[in-house]
């Protein structure tokens, strides 16, 4: 990314989607460069999953362009999903073939059959941990196994572009870390990823850079660190009131230049390093600091939480 | 130009046509036990029943045709029918709603107008095994008594293209998985029934015989009837015809009723 002659692989402008008078995809911009991992960060029905239909061209476009490796999505579409590998938030997983043949069969839609198809096959079971299971039924797996298959299929035609729709929902945390090693293996053998997630900790860990999204829209964007830098400082002050004492605490608060949110019984304030003595003792109430993360940010952009389960 | 191609709908990739029935060509071979024994066990079945069965209290029934000579290939064509019907909607609606397969399709570069065909040639291939199944067995029970009984086979083929066409129509637009039967009751048995396979047209009231003679088996039946005793007339012509008329209607209305439910 340092590499100032890269053009972006991905561009959206202008991308908007409407479903008769909703608005799912309220008219974003933005640019993924090559080899980057690149996250759409944001709460169900924020629009992540249209905007990836959209990429991936089987949802027609409203207003606005995509264009991936130079290429107009709405005029080559069929071009565009040749360079593509694409993974649904369901596995869409192929349950009347075994693990073998769900590879080989979805690589003939990209015209690679025969000998190359089967060798590409052997080497991805292998890559993703799942060359024991090559002869199983699809309803033998576990789920992560299944989110594994679901990305070799996806990377069975050594796609420049892999899309995913929220790769670790529904996962154990083993399973989920698993995948996110092989997210940095599939990004390291040179493909591009640009995934949607709601967790804000599988955004930290592998997103280079991130766009959040609430309702339509793109809210901010950045690399991790910095929209935390920016949005909610570096530490974060939990400050929980004695009984009674709120509303004194917070008047105190503010009158010392601090900005103070609300967070149910208790209220926050960011800021740098310095927040732990500054407010390291406050009269009728208990102080404690930890790092501040993405889920603040979307806090304070959107005043919701970011995961409502 | 590859947009013209695509917006016109030319852009089309014969190989992604078999890539499709391959897939199904694989599923198959995983069960083909349990499917080729109902592939041939109900066509029998009914052809034991109703052609020896019921077929000992009828007399000859046109010229000198006895019952079972009558029945056998009306029953040959109306059971190429039932596999295509349901691979192209069960299957369909399985495939597209459940494992969501088709969306996984049309992620990869295959376009819609190829994976209908895919499904419809499969459900006609699957008509194709049952029609060559059940033909032998009634040739070994001498019921066919012409040669020309062999271009049954591919009779047996544009039956299942027609009501695999029919079957995805009704897929793309049926509501729920459980309408899905709706099809088999409401559409499939009258038309099994009523298609001149078990009794002739002619013994119908006159005022529905024009349902029955449009119904889109009826022509297959008729054509059937004609290879098998090798008598044939203009009117196997138009049943042929017909059906040939049906397929084409059928498979582009369902790649478009396809789209407009998939492509959102």
């Amino acid at each position: 990314m340092s590499d100032i002659q890269a053009k972006p692989i991905i561009q959206a402008v202008g991308l908007r989607k409407d479903y008769g008078v909703f608005h799912a995809v309220k008219g974003i911009d933005f640019e993924v460069m090559p080899g980057e991992i690149f996250g759409m960060l944001g709460p169900n029905g924020a629009g992540k999953t249209t905007t990836m239909r959209m990429l991936s061209s089987v949802s027609p476009i409203t207003a606005g362009q995509i264009f991936i490796d130079g290429l107009n999505v709405e005029d080559e579409p069929r071009k565009v999903r040749d360079r593509i590998g694409v993974v649904a938030q369901h596995d869409g997983l192929d349950q009347d073939l075994n693990v073998h043949q769900n590879l080989v069969t979805y690589a003939r839609y990209f015209s690679i059959t025969g000998k190359a198809a089967q060798e590409r096959a052997r080497e991805m079971l292998e890559f993703f941990g799942l060359d024991h299971r090559s002869g199983s039924s699809i309803h033998t797996l576990s789920g992560g196994m299944k989110r594994r298959l679901t990305l070799a299929r996806a990377f069975m035609t050594r796609p420049k572009v892999v899309i995913l729709d929220e790769p670790s929902t529904g996962l154990d945390p083993q399973s989920r870390n698993r995948v996110w090693e092989q997210l940095f293996r599939i990004r390291d053998a040179g493909a591009t990823i640009l995934m949607s997630t709601h967790y804000m900790e599988e955004a930290a860990q592998l997103c280079d850079r991130l766009v959040i999204m609430d309702n339509g829209n793109i809210l901010s964007r950045g690399t991790p660190d910095d929209l935390v830098l920016e949005h909610a400082g570096s530490l974060t002050a939990v400050i929980r009131p004695n009984n009674g004492s709120g509303p004194a605490v917070r008047t105190a608060l503010e009158e010392s230049g601090k900005v103070v949110r609300d967070r149910g019984t208790s209220m926050v304030v960011h800021g740098p390093e310095e927040l732990r003595s500054e407010l390291a003792q406050i009269p009728d109430a208990t102080v404690r600091f930890r790092v501040s993360t993405l889920e603040d940010v979307f806090l304070n952009l959107t005043g919701r939480e970011l995961r409502e389960e | 130009m590859t947009t013209l191609l695509t917006r016109a709908g030319l852009d089309f990739r014969p190989s992604n046509v078999y890539g499709v029935w391959l897939r199904h060509w694989l599923a198959f071979k995983g069960g083909w036990l349990v499917d080729s024994t109902s592939i041939v066990a109900e066509p029998l079945f009914v052809l034991l029943a109703v052609g020896f069965g019921i077929g000992k209290f009828v007399e000859g029934i046109e010229g000198d045709l006895s019952y079972q000579e009558f029945v056998a290939p009306g029953i040959i064509a109306a059971n190429a029918m039932w596999p295509a019907l349901f691979n192209c909607s069960w299957g369909a609606y399985q495939r597209m709603e459940n494992q969501k397969i088709y969306e996984t399709m049309i992620s990869a570069p295959v376009n819609l107008s190829e994976l209908a065909a895919g499904e419809i040639v499969w459900g006609a291939t699957r008509a194709g095994m049952t029609t060559a199944a059940v033909l032998l067995i009634a040739t070994l029970l001498g019921l066919i008594s012409s040669p020309l009984a062999l271009l049954i086979l591919p009779l047996g083929f544009l039956v299942g293209l027609v009501f695999g066409g029919m079957g995805l129509v009704y897929a793309s637009i049926a509501p729920t998985q459980h309408s899905m039967m709706l099809i088999f009751t409401l559409i499939g048995t009258p038309i099994f029934f009523f298609s001149g396979a078990f009794f002739p047209i002619d013994s119908l009231h006159s005022g529905v015989q024009p349902i029955a003679w449009a119904m889109p088996l009826t022509g297959a039946v008729h054509v059937a009837r004609g290879l098998s005793t090798g008598e044939l007339a203009m009117s196997h012509l138009y049943g042929l015809l017909y059906m040939i008329a049906l397929a084409s209607v059928f498979y582009p209305a369902a790649f478009l009723l396809l789209r407009r439910k998939l492509i959102t």
